[in-house]
């Protein structure tokens, strides 16, 4: 594969939820080596962004690439083969409650390596100290905290050393502390392991620390995408809106106002 | 950027075993490390492993060293990291493992009493 | 019309949420099977650790209380059939009465009903659980086909255990008639027993297992597909469990009719 062609390649991708369209002809390119940051309020579309992204959902019109890979029309084979190079933490950790945590940590491996036991051992562990977890891979996730889920999620993400991490809303639900040491962390692995990175958050604080450049969403479209310092800069009010945390104005149409308050169920 | 071939070379001296290993350390061929690694004992020797050429290693990688230095402890020899180069380095500090291996900046440190 | 047409709304919109539910719950049984044939070319291989477990769930542990519900429905069966033959005098035809009734009917729906209830629920619980939590999610991301993972090894130990249980229980049902009905009628335990083996012939026990391999499919597939399906958190999952449960009983008992309609037409 040329070491110049982007990671992600996302084009012209609509989805909809129903009846509603969440995602507008979204157009989204990551290089490699990027921290990307993906921005935006809730139901924003970010969220359903990055599920397409992961290949969860099939684009209604448009195209997901990953590694030049259509996700949309690749093979079973194919799409493994995609999966077993990226790395996904989410948002609730997402860790496997009837397994260890460092069976959750190890399970990757073990689906997908032939590698010995003893490797399989030291490889997630290893991760489980990058997390700062050392020593707790016998216990249940139910007996973790909120912020040692989200980490041991992360040591799962990456325990394949995969070319491409996603990382659903590293900070929320977490204190300040802890979401800092988080930001480091993205920034290590990066740096260490070369990995591109992929934020999903609506933490302004954090997005501005780890980000290289920040697409920022509104409305299923793409407002904007530049580095820290042009979304800073940007005029668009939306945009300011989002970083001043100003409630935004409704522009209220009238017709479809009163339609939706008088309409009979359908 | 050139690309590197992927070697292991082992250099029998007369105190110590030397492998060298060279290129993108990865689990396409980590396997072999290992392998190396391990084998490297035979001899009753203290081992060094060179990372000088090496431009990135992956956790499979690390687990094989550290399954070296495992061993190295187990059969009372010494077990070092020569001159790691930077990507090996920042990988080691990522894991905090530069506090636990005996890193070197060459092969003649290695006969040095610890 | 509109006064009309409501109701036709609600009714065309069930009919056609439970078409695509037969469909998915179809879609499920294929690739489970397809797994199970071709998952290790896939690199999709289907754990033999992974079946084993689910058969000790399903099949190991349900073991005593399989025991004591045939056991308590084969003594009912022998008082019911005493009492009722006795009015014609012919106590001595309830060895064939209770000898046919559990093999073709009693053994399989008793333990069916059971299973449904106690394991049927149980994986419309977990996977429920587990889609809310998007550990399906991350299974998916991980490279692990959900399918592959959760349906495919319940699926398999299902339809091992669902029969094996059912011989069990044919077993000990018969046990339990014998046990009232043996003094009753002046033989001894052990002669009621022989008397039903030579009595019993193997297209009985046959129409049992046969029926209760279906429903396996049965328990396994809507258990599974309420689980997938679950929307709305935690409440989400208690409704699917239960709606899990409902659906297994009522199509355990409908299957059963039509089976035993047409197999001894």
């Amino acid at each position: 594969m040329n070491a110049t062609a982007p990671l992600i390649e996302v084009d012209k991708l609509d989805a909809w939820y129903g009846q509603r369209q969440v995602l507008h002809a979204v157009d989204f390119t990551v290089t490699s080596g990027e921290i990307r940051v993906i921005m935006g309020g809730s139901g924003s579309g970010k969220s359903t962004l990055l599920r397409h992204l992961l290949g969860l959902q099939r684009p209604a019109a448009g195209s997901v690439r990953l590694f030049g890979v259509d996700m949309g029309k690749a093979s079973e084979r194919e799409r493994l083969d995609v999966r077993k190079r990226i790395g996904v933490s989410f948002q609730g950790g997402a860790l496997l409650t009837s397994l260890s945590v460092g069976e959750n940590v190890a399970l990757p491996l073990r689906e997908h390596t032939d590698l010995d036991e003893s490797t399989i051992r030291i490889m997630s562990r290893l991760k489980l100290e990058v997390v700062n977890l050392g020593g707790f891979q016998d216990l249940m996730p139910s007996q973790l905290s909120g912020g040692m889920v989200k980490r041991a999620a992360l040591a799962r993400a990456i325990v394949m050393d995969p070319r491409l991490l996603f990382f659903d809303e590293p900070s929320a639900g977490l204190d300040p502390v802890v979401s800092a040491e988080l930001d480091e962390l993205i920034l290590r692995l990066r740096d260490a392991l070369r990995m591109t990175i992929v934020v999903v958050t609506h933490e302004l604080e954090s997005a501005f620390k780890i980000a290289d450049t920040i697409t920022v969403l509104d409305q299923g479209r793409v407002l904007l995408t530049g580095s820290v310092a042009q979304v800073r800069a940007a005029d668009n009010e939306r945009i300011q809106d989002l970083l001043n945390r100003r409630p935004r104005e409704m522009q209220v149409d009238a017709e479809a106002y009163l339609r939706r308050l008088t309409q009979e169920q359908t | 950027m050139t690309a590197n071939p992927n070697e292991i070379l082992r250099e029998d001296a007369s105190g110590q075993v030397l492998i060298r290993l060279r290129g993108e350390v990865d689990l396409s061929w980590t396997q072999d490390v290992r392998r190396a690694v391990l084998a490297a004992f035979d001899a009753g020797k203290p081992v060094g492993i060179d990372l000088s050429a090496v431009d990135y290693i992956d956790s499979s990688g690390i687990a094989a060293l550290v399954e070296g230095l495992q061993k190295a402890r187990a059969q009372g020899l010494g077990f070092a990291l020569v001159a790691p180069s930077a990507a090996v380095r920042a990988v080691l500090e990522l894991a905090r493992l530069d506090q636990v291996f005996k890193i070197v900046a060459n092969a003649a440190a290695l006969t040095a009493p610890a | 019309m509109s006064a009309l047409e409501r109701p036709l709304q609600g009714l065309g919109r069930a009919t056609i949420g439970a078409i695509s539910g037969v469909g998915y719950a179809a879609m499920l049984l294929v690739e489970s099977l397809y797994y199970c044939v071709a998952g290790r070319r896939l690199g999709q291989r289907v754990r033999l650790a992974a079946i084993v477990r689910q058969m000790r769930e399903i099949g190991v542990d349900a073991l005593p209380i399989v025991a004591l519900l045939g056991f308590t429905v084969g003594l009912m069966l022998g008082i019911q059939f005493i009492a009722s033959l006795a009015e014609f005098g012919a106590q001595s035809q309830v060895v064939v009465a209770v000898a046919k009734s559990v093999t073709r009917e009693f053994g399989a729906l008793i333990t069916a009903i059971l299973v449904a209830g106690r394991s049927g629920s149980a994986l419309a619980a977990r996977i429920g659980s587990m889609s809310v939590s998007q550990e399906v999610d991350a299974l998916a991301v991980i490279g692990i086909e959900p399918v592959r993972y959760l349906v495919a090894p319940a699926l398999i130990a299902m339809l091992v255990m669902l029969p094996v249980l059912t011989i069990f229980a044919n077993a000990v049902a018969i046990i339990g008639a014998a046990l009232y009905s043996a003094p009753a009628l002046n033989v001894t335990p052990s002669a009621y027993l022989l008397q039903t083996l030579s009595l019993l012939t193997p297209g009985d026990v046959w129409q049992g297992l046969s029926k209760s391999v279906v429903f396996a499919l049965l328990i396994t597939l809507i258990g599974v597909s309420t689980g997938f399906s679950v929307t709305g958190g935690a409440e989400g999952v208690g409704r699917a469990t239960t709606r899990a449960v409902v659906l297994s009983i009522c199509w355990i008992i409908v299957v059963d009719m039509v089976f035993s309609f047409f197999i001894n037409r």
